[in-house]
């Protein structure tokens, strides 16, 4: 095998999940001064830069045949986050989990994450709303109000059980779903949630039909908002911010499978007028965290 | 060593994007903008294609036309379906290099003998994606490349476009290892982890920037590159030496 994974994460996925929790992680040194307690990056503008998608820890998939089969069902190292960040000046990321069957312990591990690195994280949670039905309400008001998560990630459909424990604690949602069509069936029913489309509707902008759909989406309603991370076609990518107000666009990465560092460039090079950018960039997350950090 | 900044994959006129896994659409490739954006970017001249089609005479002499019209900026490829076009493309491709002054081409399905002969016998580079012809880049190249040693083979998106197979990033690294005639493309690999993993594995020779512009943008494209944070010589051969040497030039 040829694979010169960096140390870090060569490390980080040699290390077993069994021995994750309050192990490994919390052994994690703490930033080598780039974010610990540190304040934000020097001023450039009103708002701190914050990438609103990124993956952290370590998958809990046994007796599945995907445990340990793709990078990103495998691991993510929040240090490689931090040093990516750190050289383009981005303030903050949002974290939730990778891949797991059920999001108890991967969340317990953000939020231990976001500790560990003050200053630097914003954790969301992530759970499935089939696998886990019937205790997400308990598990999401113990997770934003004892753990400090502020936000919640999806990749299955959000039912009623889910979407009204979002709802009551005013978090917003960050959804990846199989088609953007599938946002139309919850969204008018909670028109005070926000939610955020990821990766402007389709990962790796592999369709450009959900892309066009997403851009829909957003202009009928003002709660759905679009995450740049992982979409990289120029035209797909510049007709969003053509068409819709700068407040519906969020900035993000899908850290760490894709480079912050880049991402962050594909806004940049647009030349956006400077409120616009600074909405895109931190702007619109911090609004939709209700304003604080 | 030359300094000047070559995009060895950019894309000009009608068609419709590459097959991959995806979902193809018609696209219509300003060269306005294809300049515009170089411009920004920093780069020197943009080796220019076609996208895909179903025959590509016309095609391919529009590519001419537009290099007869900015010939300090852009650099003729004829593309050609060696399934499709089968009979005619040692014809087509004599006239397009020798007369026309394309200087290269790009293979739309797996390479066969009757196109790899008239490539060796013109000298010029071949840029063969398998993503989308129904195998990883491994399977296909092997053969090939052994049967041509002495045709240099380009495999864009360090053999997957947009890191859709994230494997074949490795698989490309890989071949690039084994056979000196193989050269990585650096556009449009998402997961940038992969084009680390290559300029840390390969000998620079090895890496030819290249953009996919318009259909990506090169202003992002060519800051990945740069992110890879090659020497200064190191990186000018990344950015345009190796390009140049493999066109002869």
């Amino acid at each position: 095998m040829t694979q010169n994974l960096d140390g870090s994460r060569r490390d980080f996925l040699s290390t077993s999940s069994k021995v994750l929790l309050g192990g490994v992680l919390s052994g994690l040194p703490a930033d080598s001064g780039v974010a610990a307690g540190s304040g934000l990056s020097p001023a450039r503008g009103k708002y701190p830069i914050i990438d609103c998608h990124a993956h952290v820890g370590i998958e809990r998939l046994a007796g599945t045949d995907y445990d340990l089969t793709d990078p990103w069902d495998t691991v993510a190292d929040p240090e490689i986050i931090v040093r990516h960040a750190a050289e383009v000046g981005i303030d903050r990321t949002v974290i939730f989990p990778i891949e797991n069957l059920k999001f108890e312990e991967a969340n317990k591990e953000v939020a231990d994450i976001v500790r560990r690195y003050p200053g630097r994280f914003i954790g969301f949670a992530k759970h499935d709303p089939v696998n886990e039905k019937g205790e997400i309400r308990a598990l999401l008001f113990r997770e934003v109000r004892e753990l400090g998560l502020r936000g919640l990630k999806l990749h299955v459909q959000p039912t009623p059980e889910v979407l009204d424990a979002v709802k009551e604690l005013g978090i917003p949602v960050l959804y990846h779903p199989l088609r953007v069509a599938l946002f139309e069936e919850f969204v008018p029913s909670y028109p005070t949630v926000n939610f955020i489309l990821a990766h402007m509707g389709s990962d790796t902008s592999a369709n450009w039909h959900e892309q066009l759909a997403a851009i829909e989406l957003a202009k009928r309603y003002q709660n759905v908002h679009l995450d740049t991370s992982a979409s990289c076609i120029a035209e797909l990518f510049e007709r969003a911010f053509n068409e819709l107000p700068p407040q519906q666009i969020l900035f993000g990465s899908d850290e760490v499978e894709l480079d912050c560092r880049v991402t962050l460039e594909r806004i940049r090079v647009l030349k956006l007028p400077a409120e616009s950018e600074e909405l895109i960039l931190g702007g619109n997350i911090l609004r939709l965290l209700g304003g604080r950090l | 060593m030359s300094s000047r900044v070559i995009d060895c994959h950019g894309q000009g006129g009608s068609g419709e994007t590459w097959a991959d896994s995806g979902v193809t659409r018609r696209v219509d490739y300003k060269v306005e903008l294809l300049l515009q954006r170089a411009a920004e970017a920093g780069i020197d001249q943009t080796c220019i294609m076609a996208p895909q089609n179903a025959t590509y005479a016309d095609k391919n002499r529009q590519i001419a036309d537009l290099c007869e019209k900015h010939p300090d900026k852009l650099i003729g490829f004829a593309v050609h379906s060696p399934q499709r076009e089968t009979g005619r493309l040692r014809e087509m491709l004599l006239e397009e290099v020798r007369s026309m002054g394309l200087k290269g081409v790009k293979s739309d399905g797996h390479p066969t003998r009757e196109l790899l002969d008239v490539v060796a016998e013109l000298r010029i580079p071949i840029m063969y994606c398998p993503q989308g012809y129904g195998g990883p880049p491994a399977a296909m190249y092997h053969e090939m490349v052994m049967a041509y040693t002495s045709v240099n083979f380009i495999l864009p998106h360090l053999g997957s476009y947009r890191s859709d197979t994230w494997w074949a990033h490795i698989d490309a690294i890989d071949l690039a290892k084994r056979y000196s005639n193989v050269y990585i493309e650096t556009s449009g690999v998402l997961s940038h982890r992969y084009l680390v993993m290559a300029a840390q594995e390969l000998p620079a020779e090895k890496l030819l920037f290249g953009s996919y512009s318009p259909e990506l943008d090169p202003r992002v494209e060519i800051y990945a590159a740069k992110l890879l944070k090659l020497p200064g010589a190191k990186e000018a051969q990344v950015l345009g030496g190796n390009t140049q040497r493999l066109l002869g030039a």
